[in-house]
Parts: structure tokens; sequence; C-alpha cells
């Protein structure tokens, strides 16, 4: 199993949707997000690039690309960074040793670091006292391995999981389910009927970086047309 | 020598001051630094890089010794191993509050992932520390010896001359067997950073051999440093010759160490283009750093070349500060561009979009600081400056320590014991006692 992901950029309306939902269902700490969505080439999101006549409007949704050939895990010192039997890039949060060589190594500006107690950083910013947020159990891979706690270590790196409390479970991952343009597909790259091979049935795909080598595992759909 | 005494006490404040900031870290967590999420490394691992490169002098002055018979090198050989030893420890004791989980620091022996330089780091880093200790160690065994000290306690069955002997034969083989790891020291730490596709500023072949270049021009420097100091200057005009090997053994590495320079740059820039857009931060945004990173050490280069810049013990040991603070900066320069150089980019030519950066979450809540950022203007905070001081005087508090306490410049030949017992408060005159080179 190849677990990857599908993100239709004709399809996407930067809403945030997914953004919003990969933090809440994942506890992520403030000032951690997984999941980022902007509008290409432009400084503020939602806003046209290009000039008068000629204006264009492309969301781009941006989290951990999988990468099959992924230089954050053979950067880590200590194997706390590994792909699991699916394909899928995980984080032992018991096994990190917070050197952060994985954030220089990544290409994509994906990981995360905890930097204080994200108990002191929800106070900090000021989040309702007594609210608690995200799937409120820890979750373990077979091989023991610490992949999901809701709050997290103080010193870890942290990152996108595919939501692996859920999608271990055969249940989709949250941007997916979440997403309410249906821009996202999720599946097995090896079942040539998975929703990720059907989505991108007749389509032009592209990766993001593919000159780096890093065969990421989630592709997108371009627009066949720019918005005006 | 005795003001060395103060040195000592001086170093052993700082390291109190800098574990307490350490403590004060570990309990905060890293976000009491500058360091975020888009800038994710800062000083700790510049200044790691830096004493990487000063521990490389000594091995490379004792190992010439033996190897190229560098005869006017001789008596600075326990200098040198000394130099060597302190700064090794010094660097790798910064490395310690880089880490997010100190606590679990031996997963590093029970999971080691070897496709990951930072664990051949690990390896060549402590192997260095063992030769380097053992270099200083048989260097020092027939004095203690001599002394009847618990340090050369195990030699009780041996007789003086199988100790020299011994003494003689190890340190050679130390100084040997020193040399590859000194080099590889270098080439490794450099390797964390070349191996790097995401950063184009760290990811060129020339890093290796401009690591080793600039150590073995500051690592050299901290010799001559400590030999100036250690010998006092009474007996400038007896080691001049050794010091001028020394000036031109650092001029000379330089004069390498701007070749690469000038390969790197042309490189990145020759083809324009995406190469290039990390030059914009270099000349532009961190121009004035990078004037400085070039400028000193080019100073020191052209200085030790002229009679003048040899000819007194200030005009070397300012030619040598000059070249600490320009490798310094270097070291620092390899982070600014490299972080704010974000490798997912993009240029939009029909919206005459040039190479936008794809924003990073900063990590954590710091108001007004956005959520977002495609740059991030680092600058050490205090608490990390305080904690930087940790290798500065444990390395400090090491040299001064042992020079106060042991014989470090001996007469040549060890067979000559009338030297005696070695005193915190020796001075030139037992020094003078030496019978002839
Ligand atoms: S996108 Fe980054 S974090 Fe995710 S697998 Fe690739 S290199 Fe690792
Ligand atoms: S920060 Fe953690 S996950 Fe990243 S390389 Fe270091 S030990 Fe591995």
């Amino acid at each position: 199993m190849k677990l990857g992901m599908v993100i239709d950029l004709q399809r996407c309306i930067g809403c945030r949707t997914c953004a919003v939902a990969c933090k809440q269902h994942n506890a992520q700490p403030p000032g951690n997000w997984w999941n980022r969505v902007f509008t290409k080439g432009s400084n503020f999101h939602q806003n046209a690039v290009g000039e008068d006549d000629n204006l264009s409007m492309e969301f781009l949704p941006v989290s951990c690309q999988m990468c099959d050939n992924a230089p954050c895990e053979k950067v880590c010192p200590v194997g706390a960074t590994y792909s699991d039997e699916n394909g899928v890039v995980l984080v032992d949060y018991e096994r990190c040793i917070g050197c952060r060589y994985c954030m220089s190594a990544c290409p994509y500006g994906v990981r995360q670091f905890n930097w204080e107690d994200p108990e002191n950083s929800k106070r900090e910013a000021e989040y309702q006292e007594g609210y608690e947020y995200g799937y409120p159990f820890d979750h373990r891979d077979k091989d023991g391995h610490l992949v999901y706690t809701p709050n997290r270590p103080k010193g870890v790196v942290e990152k996108c999981t595919f939501c692996v409390q859920y999608t271990s479970k055969g249940e989709l991952p949250m941007c997916v389910r979440a997403c309410p343009a249906k821009a996202r597909a999720f599946g097995d790259w090896d079942d040539p009927k998975s929703d990720v091979n059907q989505a991108i049935k007749g389509r032009n795909v592209t990766r993001l970086l593919e000159e780096m080598g890093t065969s990421p595992k989630v592709l997108y759909l371009p627009p066949r047309k720019t918005r005006k | 020598m005795k003001r060395l005494n103060y040195v000592t006490y001086l170093a052993a404040l700082l390291l109190v001051v800098s574990l307490a900031a350490w403590g004060y870290q570990i309990k905060a967590g890293l976000v009491v630094t500058n360091m975020s999420n888009p800038f994710n490394w800062g000083l700790y691992i510049a200044t790691f890089a830096f004493f990487v490169g000063i521990a490389a002098g000594g091995l490379i002055i004792s190992s010439s010794v033996y190897l190229f018979n560098v005869k006017q090198l001789k008596p600075f050989t326990r200098i040198a191993s000394l130099s060597a030893f302190a700064s090794i420890v010094g660097a790798a004791a910064i490395i310690l509050p880089d880490m997010g989980r100190l606590d679990r620091l031996y997963n590093l022996l029970l999971h080691p992932n070897f496709s990951s330089p930072l664990v051949w780091d690990v390896v060549v880093v402590n192997l260095y520390m063992l030769i380097t200790f053992l270099s200083v160690y048989f260097q020092l065994l027939p004095d203690w010896k001599n002394e009847g000290s618990f340090l050369a306690g195990w030699t009780k069955k041996l007789t003086k001359n199988q100790v020299d002997s011994l003494s003689a034969k190890w340190s050679k083989r130390m100084a040997i067997i020193g040399l590859p790891v000194a080099i590889l020291i270098h080439t490794v730490t450099a390797l964390i950073f070349a191996v790097q596709a995401s950063r184009s500023w760290w990811n060129t072949p020339v890093l290796p051999p401009d690591f080793i270049a600039m150590a073995i021009a500051s690592g050299t420097a901290l010799v001559l440093v400590i030999a100036l100091l250690v010998t006092g200057k009474a007996n400038f005009l007896k080691y001049k010759s050794a010091f001028n090997t020394l000036a031109h053994i650092i001029s000379g590495s330089l004069v390498v160490h701007f070749f690469l320079v000038a390969m790197d740059l042309l490189l990145h820039s020759w083809w324009g283009g995406h190469g290039a857009g990390v030059l914009s931060l270099v000349f532009g945004r961190y121009g004035y750093l990078y004037a400085v990173e070039l400028i000193l050490p080019a100073v020191t280069m052209f200085y030790f070349f002229t009679t003048a810049g040899k000819q007194s013990r200030s005009s070397l040991l300012t030619g040598s500060i000059l070249l600490f603070i320009g490798v310094f900066v270097h070291r620092m320069m390899l982070m600014f561009p490299a972080f704010n150089d974000i490798p997912l980019s993009f240029t939009l030519p029909g919206a005459h979009v040039e190479n936008w950066k794809y924003p990073i979450t900063i990590g954590n809540y710091n108001p007004p600081e956005p959520t977002f950022t495609d740059f991030w203007a680092y600058a050490p905070s205090g608490i990390e400056i305080l904690v930087n001081l940790l290798p500065f005087a444990l390395t400090a508090l090491i040299i001064s320590v042992a020079v106060t306490h042991f014989n470090f410049l001996p007469g040549q030949e060890q067979k000559n014991h009338r030297l005696g017992v070695y005193t915190n408060t020796a001075t030139t005159a037992s020094i003078e006692n030496r019978t002839k080179n």
C-alpha cells in the first residue's frame, strides 16, 4: 500500500477549511499549522496577482508531501522520522531528540517545532481556560511508536500524518472530509481503482519541486484555466 | 603565565553564567531563543561549526611535525594538542543546548540512523576528542612520571626511559591517526549542510574543502595565540621562526579559502536565475555581514604575508583576532541566507511575480509577529548569547587550567628531566632551564 493524496487546484476555493479542520482535529498548538493555503504569488491571501485585465488567483494548499525519497527521514539521526508500511512519513514523539535537522532538510517548510510546552502557548494565546480540542487519545503504530498525542511534548518536531489516527482505521484524513469544494482525494496509489487514481484520470498532474527528487505522494491537478 | 590564572577565574564565572542560562532554557523551552520554524538553526549551530574549525589546528600542527618534519613547530606540539582537545570539547558542548530533548540523547546510541550526517559527526567528533585527549596525555606522561603523579600511576613498573619512549611512540601515533580524523570532522560537519538540496546556499561540493581551509586557518591561529601567551613576551624572538611558520600556514590556507569562495560565488551567479536568488540575500540584506566575513580574513591574510604582520606579538595577536571574528561571522552567514531563501518558491511569468516564497508558520504565538512569514529576521536572543558562552568558557577553562598546572613548553628532548616539577607558577625562568633545542 502506498497512501497518497490528490489536490485539484481547479476546484480549490482557497477557503482554508482544510487548514482549520486539520488544526483542530490534530490538536496543533497555537502558531503551528500542518496545512497551509495561500494565493500563489500574492502577499495577501485571496488577492489576485497580475495587472489590469490580466489578473489571476490560484490557491495552493501545502502540507507534508509524503515524499517517497524523504530527506527528513534520511537526516533524522535517531530514526524518529520514518515511513510506515503504507508509505506515510511519521514522527515518533517519544524518540525525537529535537535536533531540527529534518526542518532544515524538508524543502516544503511543513515541519514544525514545539518551541515550548503547548499548555503554555495555549495560555499565552489566551485560548479559553479548559478549551481542549483535537482527537483526545494517543495513537501508536503497530510497533508502539507514539505518532499522535493531543498534548505534544515540548521540544519535538511535528507535521501532517495523513491523520494517522483516522486513516489507520480506514477513515479519510480530515482535510479530505472537510473540504467543501471536494478538491481533495485520498487513497492507495497501488490500487488502480482508488480515489487518487480515479482523480488523476485524463488530467495533467504536477508535483511540487519535482526537480529535488523527493518523489512526493501528494499530486496536484493544475487549474485548466485561470480565474478572472 | 600567572596572568592565565585570571583567565581561569573568568572562564569559571562565565561557565556558571552560561549553565544558569541553559538551565532556564531547559525549563522554558527553546522558545526563549529567537529561532523559529522558518529559521530553525541559529547561533548554537554556527558556534558549533566555529569550534569544530578551531579544533583542527592542533593535530594539523603536531602531525606536520611528524609527517612533514616541520621541525620549528616541535616546541608547540603540546600546546597544539591541548588547543585541539579544548576546542572539540567546546564544540561538543554547544551542540547540547540546541537539542529540544536533551533527555533523550541516548537514542543516538540506541537507534542511530547511519544515513544521517549528524550521526557520522557524532562518531568523528567523539573520536577526535579521544585522540586529542590521548595526544595530550601521552605527551605529558613523562613529566607526570617524574613527579610521581597519580596520572602516571599505571606506569609504576616501567622505567623512566621506557615511559619516555612509550610517550614518544604514542604521541606520534596519535598525531598520525589524528590527522585524517581532523580532516574528517570538518568534512563531515560541512556535509551536514552540504548534502541538503533544500538549501542552495549549502548544497555545494565547495563546502567541505572550504571548511577544511577555514579550519586550518582558524585552528592554527588559536595555536598561535596560545603559544604567544604561554611563551611570554621575553621569549618572542626565540620562537619567532615557529610563529612565522604558523602565520604562513594561516595565510596560505586563507588563500585556498578565498579561491573556494570565489568559485562558489561564480557557480551561484553565473547561470543567474534560481541559483542567484540566494545571492540577493548575501549581497543585499546581509551584505554588511558578508563584507566583514570577507574583509577581516583578507586583512589577516595579507598582513601575515608581510614582515610587519609577523614582527611582533601584538601584530600576530591582532591578525589572529581579526581572523577569529571573520570566521565567526562566516559561520553565522551559513545560516542567514540559507534559511531565508525558502526553497518552495514560485515565479509566475504572466503575473510578473518573481521568486514568490511560500510562507511558513512561525511556530509560536508571538504577537505582533504574523502567523506565517516568508522572512525571519533572526538575531540571537539574550538567553542564546548567554548560553552560547558555554563553549568559550569551557575551552578557555581547560586551556588555562592545563597550562598553569602542567608544562606545555617542554625541552625538545624528553630525555632531559631537568625541568623537574612544573608548578602552576612556572615561569620563563624554568623554560630557560631547558637545554638546547
Ligand atoms: S514534505 Fe517534508 S516533511 Fe513531508 S515527507 Fe517530504 S521532506 Fe518530509
Ligand atoms: S528533530 Fe526529531 S524528527 Fe527531526 S531529525 Fe531531529 S530527531 Fe529526527
